[in-house]
């Protein structure tokens, strides 16, 4: 694998609305239940001041994918851009990679009996396109990053936030900008 | 929090009993004289039902069981398609079991017609050798596919399985219900050397059980998933059920049939095995019911 490609969400100009998750259903047309993408609010408890912050997540296209270790029908393929794809052809739909995946991204749709995830729109990236998600994102808050070395060096950028699992189980290829804390003025 | 995984529990608690049938067998073989004839086929038979009903339940699981021959294909890495290779191999050689039992009563009519003793007890001996062969393989490829049954909760994302617990589980059934099943299948076919050891192994594997699971309970608080399932469990009905039934009952049973030998034995057997076959399935129901996940802890 020459490089891995992944995601790079600012928490900071996410403002949860859910563009992304709507446009990932649009061009994939997903029934109802499975959903690919997902916005979550960030619980304030984890902040040392009251916040009100968003992430946005899919397939976190790992570079130690436990669905691809897992599954028995290797219905998943790690591709040399590192996206890790999900071929549902082969998927027998026997839901160990759900068990396995700590951000519970790939998920079992009921009415096809099958699981199913996003696989970072590689026939758009192929084409030299964004992947859907990142195209609708109206503050521009995720983008589609190569995850280096320099980029975890550089300032702002974390590997997690509170609230997400160890990114040590799967090695994810997301990255945050993280939230900037705003300052509380109490007036006693 | 689980689910109610019943093609999970029936598969691997029906295959859990087979093998271990074929294992008590394969003990009972080890010396020509100690294996029954009858006690073989009677044996063999219920393993190989118990086999199959389990290797059916599992297709139950599957969203597309018409593509479960697809599970073979990710050897290199996944537990699940070792389970059933190993489990597929298990049930080659039980078929192999059973033309040895079908031939066995064939051997026993040529006995009977024969004059010679002296070549009847070579034919015998070689018979007993070739049946041990063959119930050693079964044992050895059963408790592979049992013990890989286990890896493949072996999960990162899991901390209640990610330790050596589910193997020492799986193995644990396997030996209780597989020694109390064949006390049970064998009756009078069994010599009264042949029960104490049965008895006796069951005490063990129902002491070693409920030692290991007190070990295991203590460890789990160590993470927040693995507390979450400790009080899943302690506050489950069905985990005191599990205890009273599984380990509580069988252990006074099993002593009480241990210190009076002299008492009809038929029906202690057949309640002591009972109580373990329903606490083994209580058990393996919270044991999937119990799982707690390394997650998202977001707001929605």
């Amino acid at each position: 694998m020459s490089k891995q490609l992944g995601f790079l969400h600012n928490s900071e100009k996410c403002v949860g609305c859910r563009g992304c998750e709507m446009a990932c259903k649009n061009e994939y047309q997903i029934d109802p239940i499975p959903q690919w993408r997902k916005v979550f609010q960030l619980r304030e408890d984890d902040f040392s001041l009251p916040s009100r912050m968003f992430i946005s997540m899919a397939c976190n296209h790992c570079a130690h994918p436990e669905c691809l270790r897992v599954c028995p029908v290797e219905a998943y393929t790690k591709r040399d851009d590192g996206i890790v794809v999900h071929d549902p052809e082969r998927c027998i739909g026997c839901r160990l990679c759900t068990m396995a995946c700590p951000y519970d991204r790939p998920q079992f749709n009921p009415a096809k009996k099958k699981v199913e995830k996003c696989n970072l729109c590689y026939q758009r990236i192929d084409q030299g396109e964004k992947p859907a998600c990142v195209a609708a994102c109206i503050p521009g808050a995720l983008a589609l990053v190569e995850i280096t070395t320099s980029l975890d060096q550089k300032t702002g950028v974390l590997k997690t936030l509170p609230g997400l699992p160890s990114p040590q189980i799967t090695t994810p290829s997301l990255r945050f900008v993280g939230p900037k804390q705003g300052k509380q003025i109490r007036r006693d | 929090m689980g689910d109610w995984e019943w093609p999970l529990i029936l598969f691997t608690v029906l295959g859990q009993i087979a093998i271990g049938i074929i294992l008590m067998l394969w003990w009972l073989a080890r010396d020509r004289a100690h294996l029954d004839g009858q006690l073989f086929k009677r044996g063999v038979k219920v393993s190989g039902g118990l086999l199959i009903l389990a290797l059916l339940a599992s297709l139950f699981h599957l969203g597309h069981p018409d593509a479960a021959y697809r599970a073979l294909t990710h050897l290199s890495t996944s537990w699940l398609s070792r389970e059933i290779l190993l489990f597929l191999l298990t049930f080659l050689a039980w078929i192999n079991l059973y033309r040895q039992a079908r031939q066995l009563s064939s051997g026993h009519a040529l006995r009977t017609d024969s004059a010679t003793m002296a070549v009847a007890e070579i034919e015998a001996g070689q018979q007993t050798n070739s049946l041990s062969l063959g119930l050693g393989i079964t044992s050895v490829l059963g408790l592979s596919g049992i013990a890989s049954s286990a890896m493949i909760y072996v999960l990162p994302r899991v901390p209640a399985w990610n330790n050596v617990g589910p193997v020492l589980f799986f193995l644990l059934t396997t030996g209780l219900l597989g020694a109390l099943c064949t006390l049970a299948l064998g009756g009078k076919l069994l010599q009264n050397t042949q029960k104490k050891f049965l008895l006796k192994w069951s005490l063990a594997c129902t002491s070693v059980s409920l030692l290991i699971y007190v070990i295991y309970g203590s460890m789990l608080s160590v993470s927040i998933e693995g507390a979450a399932s400790l009080t899943f469990l302690l506050n489950s009905p069905l985990f005191w059920a599990r205890a009273l039934l599984g380990w509580f009952a069988p252990l006074l049973l099993l002593l009480s049939l241990l210190k009076r030998p002299q008492i009809d034995q038929t029906h202690l057997i057949l309640t002591v095995t009972l109580l373990a076959g329903v606490g083994e399935i209580l058990g393996r129901a919270l044991f999937y019911l119990s799982a707690t996940g390394i997650q998202i802890t977001a707001l929605f």
